[in-house]
């Protein structure tokens, strides 16, 4: 059993997956490889030396603006009188000396925002982690002046999720987000622009399972949609397109096939684009 | 009973329905009242917003919460429904959406009050106990069971929480809201206490009433340190005279004259006077102003909660207090005169225990304040930057799941009890049985407490006399008998009051008694 070293499935080329024991296809499930050992770094992330052997304390994160480092006054029930209201007030100087900079407390919102945003899109904690990360990237990088915060933690969302292939529409994230649509794409821009975002055009394939969840469709639809958006994608007939358009069409189209009652105005609504868009790329489809 | 009849009885009683029956009960019952009354009873969030000059106060008022059944959501953003099987092996939690209606309100100082904003939101998931009502199998067959790769033996009972099925230990607790009279030494003497765990609303407080070596009645409460005399403290809650209060706790001759040495000893004879001298113990070195209203807050606050009740004035269930003091008092003396035994504390009647659906309704508790909490920062931020405040923008859903699932995963409850859930023990069938039928007693395991591990009479037909681990638990925990009912707290606690008060029984906060006539005695 040794560790292989192949990065794509040796029967359908897809990509593999590697966690703690398996080595794993993502596409057919095929188990390439597996490895009792765990070959990954310790849970908690600690300084590669001598010196350094903390065991102990919550893993760092990147999603905290201290890392997670932070200290804390507790209460007790034991204390009474003056010795606790000496506690209370401690307890307030600790808090506002939490803070060193303004920059410092933006980035105490912003995470808050974020984090907020994640829980509520049901994203994962690797979502939340990197688009922390993004952020503090932008902020170091001087993007935020003259733009708003809560703009930059919705961009900072969307721009992860679309990085990480599950790609979330402007709208929808609108919808939860404190910020506007024109916000959130100004501070997109900035970031796409100065940072280098590794990003391409949107597959279609990464909006139907959700749009196909919303319009609560048969199992047999949504798979019949992907298999339509695959191909378009293949013979690039949808190229240029608006891709929230493109999954709504293919659902549309998958649905007909299958005599299941969808309207283009249904279909359209899910996505958040209009039926004029949505017809468009149906015919654009075959 | 012919030997055919009862061993179709007892089948009965081995069926799967009944086996783990206690804790969806108590988990449906949580379910469908316990969770809106804790939202009901939370009514409404307040901030800070609108302490500043020219500005309207904003809250944010809470409707009704509805939980879904289980779904998972994938990370495409799909979702689905999950079923127990699916959620053990792919190690995740299952659990149900909860929403709740919200609705943000502002104005109220001096303009009207404007809805900003009402919406049904999501405000967290709820982990779902299997085989309960909001179960996606609750009414499947069994062919359908072992087609979703679940066993139809299994008597659910338990909750999974990433992938590990954990279920909630019953807890044997005191019974709240009782007078239990008992000896006890102080200082080498004999005295007699009379407790009770007054209990409302999660909020836990004991009194105790005690007679101490001289005669004199001392009371303790928490926020006051010490001990308040008795005679002072029904004063302060109204009963004034001297009469009154020796009429309120007996008419025996001989506890007339232990009361008339009471009397003696007091050093106050209104209200208002001990009120103030309430006030010089509970915020000593404060101003006057300040003693009084403390004095006030803390007998409404911490004194005998259980006797508060909705839509009664605080004022009202003062004299109550003083009443049920004074039958405190009859406890003692009766104790310190022989005229009762001391009660005893294994006896089943003065025991209650706490199923899934009780844990869980404390967990949801403190669920829902902190998130409150977490909403009145979101709002006060996203005021503070002029941003429209929306439900959907201040609440954070991973709070409230957050704080449901980590007590249910690792077993540390809130007020600080550990071990409240166990992961199941699937050593075998019958070890999964007696485990979902298993009961534990706080008590602690380093103590003999010999007369708590021994088996009680009143444990007849509820608790298993032979099933109990060896060594140090032997007897703390125990397993229920194969025909235990257990029965609910039901709410007809108001019916009951405004029957007795049909009925005659005068002195019922909150109902005025129809005829005013005295009874002509």
């Amino acid at each position: 059993m040794s560790q292989s070293t192949a990065t794509t499935c040796p029967e359908c080329t897809g990509n593999l997956e590697r966690d703690s024991q398996e080595t794993v296809c993502t596409d057919c499930g095929l188990v390439v490889d597996t490895d009792r050992l765990d070959r990954g770094p310790e849970w908690r992330s600690f300084a590669d030396d001598d010196r350094n052997r903390e065991r102990v304390g919550a893993p760092l994160t990147r999603s905290r603006h201290d890392r997670g480092l932070s200290t804390e006054i507790g209460y007790s029930s034991r204390l009474t009188g003056r010795k606790r209201r000496q506690f209370a007030r401690l307890r307030r100087q600790h808090s506002r000396a939490n803070v060193a900079s303004k920059a410092e407390r933006n980035q105490i919102y912003a995470f808050t925002e974020i984090r907020r945003l994640v829980s509520s899109l049901s994203l994962t904690y690797s979502v939340r982690d990197q688009a922390c990360a993004l952020f503090d990237s932008a902020q170091t990088e001087g993007l935020l002046r003259g733009r708003s915060l809560e703009g930059f933690a919705a961009a900072a969302v969307y721009a992860v999720c679309r990085t990480n292939g599950v790609a979330r529409t402007v709208t929808e994230i609108v919808a939860v987000a404190r910020a506007d649509e024109n916000e959130l794409r100004a501070a997109y821009a900035a970031m796409n622009r100065d940072l280098g975002l590794p990003t391409g055009p949107i597959d279609a394939r990464e909006y139907i399972p959700r749009f196909a969840t919303d319009l609560d469709v048969p199992r047999a639809v949504e798979r019949r949609a992907t298999e339509l958006a695959a191909d378009a994608a293949e013979t690039g007939s949808t190229g240029g397109r608006k891709p929230s358009g493109v999954a709504a069409a293919c659902l549309y189209a998958a649905a007909r096939e299958a005599d299941y009652p969808l309207t283009q105005q249904r279909a359209a609504d899910a996505a958040g684009v209009t039926p004029a868009t949505l017809r468009n790329a149906y015919y654009a489809l075959d | 009973m012919q030997q055919e009849d009862r061993r179709k009885l007892s089948r009965e009683y081995f069926s799967k329905e009944r086996l783990a029956e206690h804790h969806y009960r108590s988990f449906n019952s949580f379910l469908e009242r316990g969770m809106q009354d804790v939202v009901t009873e939370k009514g409404r969030i307040e901030t800070d917003i609108g302490d500043k000059e020219d500005q309207e106060p904003v809250f944010v008022e809470l409707g009704d919460v509805r939980v879904t059944t289980p779904r998972v959501r994938e990370a495409d953003g799909s979702e689905e429904l999950l079923y127990p099987q699916e959620a053990r092996l792919r190690n995740i939690t299952y659990s149900a959406p909860v929403f709740m209606e919200m609705s943000i309100v502002r104005g109220g100082e001096e303009e009207e009050e404007t809805v900003l904003d009402t919406t049904e939101t999501k405000v967290g998931r709820m982990p779902i106990m299997v085989g309960s009502s909001k179960c996606n199998i609750a009414d499947f067959s069994d062919e359908e069971l072992v087609d979703i790769g679940e066993d139809p033996a299994d008597p659910g009972g338990y909750f999974i929480v990433n992938g590990s099925e954990r279920v909630l230990m019953t807890s044997e607790d005191l019974a709240p809201n009782k007078i239990l009279a008992e000896y006890d030494t102080k200082y080498g003497d004999e005295i007699q206490v009379a407790k009770t765990f007054s209990q409302r609303r999660g909020y836990r407080a004991l009194v105790l009433c005690e007679r101490n070596r001289s005669g004199i009645l001392e009371v303790s409460f928490p926020s006051v340190s010490g001990s308040i005399n008795f005679v002072t403290l029904v004063r302060a809650l109204g009963l004034e005279s001297d009469e009154e209060i020796v009429h309120r706790v007996s008419d025996d001759p001989e506890i007339v004259k232990f009361m008339l040495e009471n009397l003696e000893e007091a050093d106050v004879q209104t209200e208002a006077e001990a009120i103030e001298t309430l006030g010089k113990r509970v915020a000593s070195g404060q101003g006057k102003d300040y003693q009084l209203k403390r004095a006030n807050y803390v007998i409404d606050r911490y004194l005998l909660p259980h006797l508060h009740e909705e839509g009664v004035e605080d004022e009202e269930t003062r004299i109550n207090k003083a009443y049920y003091l004074c039958r405190m008092a009859e406890a003692c003396f009766e104790l310190a005169l022989d005229r009762r035994e001391a009660d005893d504390k294994d006896h089943y009647a003065n025991k209650r225990l706490k199923v899934s659906g009780d844990l869980m309704k404390d967990l949801f508790r403190t669920a829902l304040n902190k998130l409150s909490r977490d909403v009145k920062y979101q709002l006060e931020r996203a005021n503070m930057r002029n941003r429209q405040l929306t439900v959907n923008t201040v609440v954070r859903s991973d709070v409230l799941t957050e704080r449901l699932e980590h007590p249910i995963a690792t077993g540390n409850w809130v007020g600080g009890r550990s071990g409240v859930s166990q992961l199941v023990d699937r050593t075998d069938h019958m070890g999964v049985l007696s485990h979902l039928r298993r009961l534990r007693s706080p008590l602690s395991r380093s103590q003999p407490h010999f007369e708590a591990r021994d088996l009680h009479a009143t444990q007849w037909g509820r608790i298993c006399p032979s099933e109990t681990p060896e060594g140090p638990n032997c007897g703390l925990v125990k397993n229920f008998a194969q025909a235990m009912e257990l029965s609910q707290n039901v709410d007809d606690e108001q019916d009951l009051k405004a029957e007795l008060s049909s009925m005659g029984v005068e002195g019922v906060p909150g109902l005025q008694h129809e005829t005013d006539a005295p009874a002509d005695d």
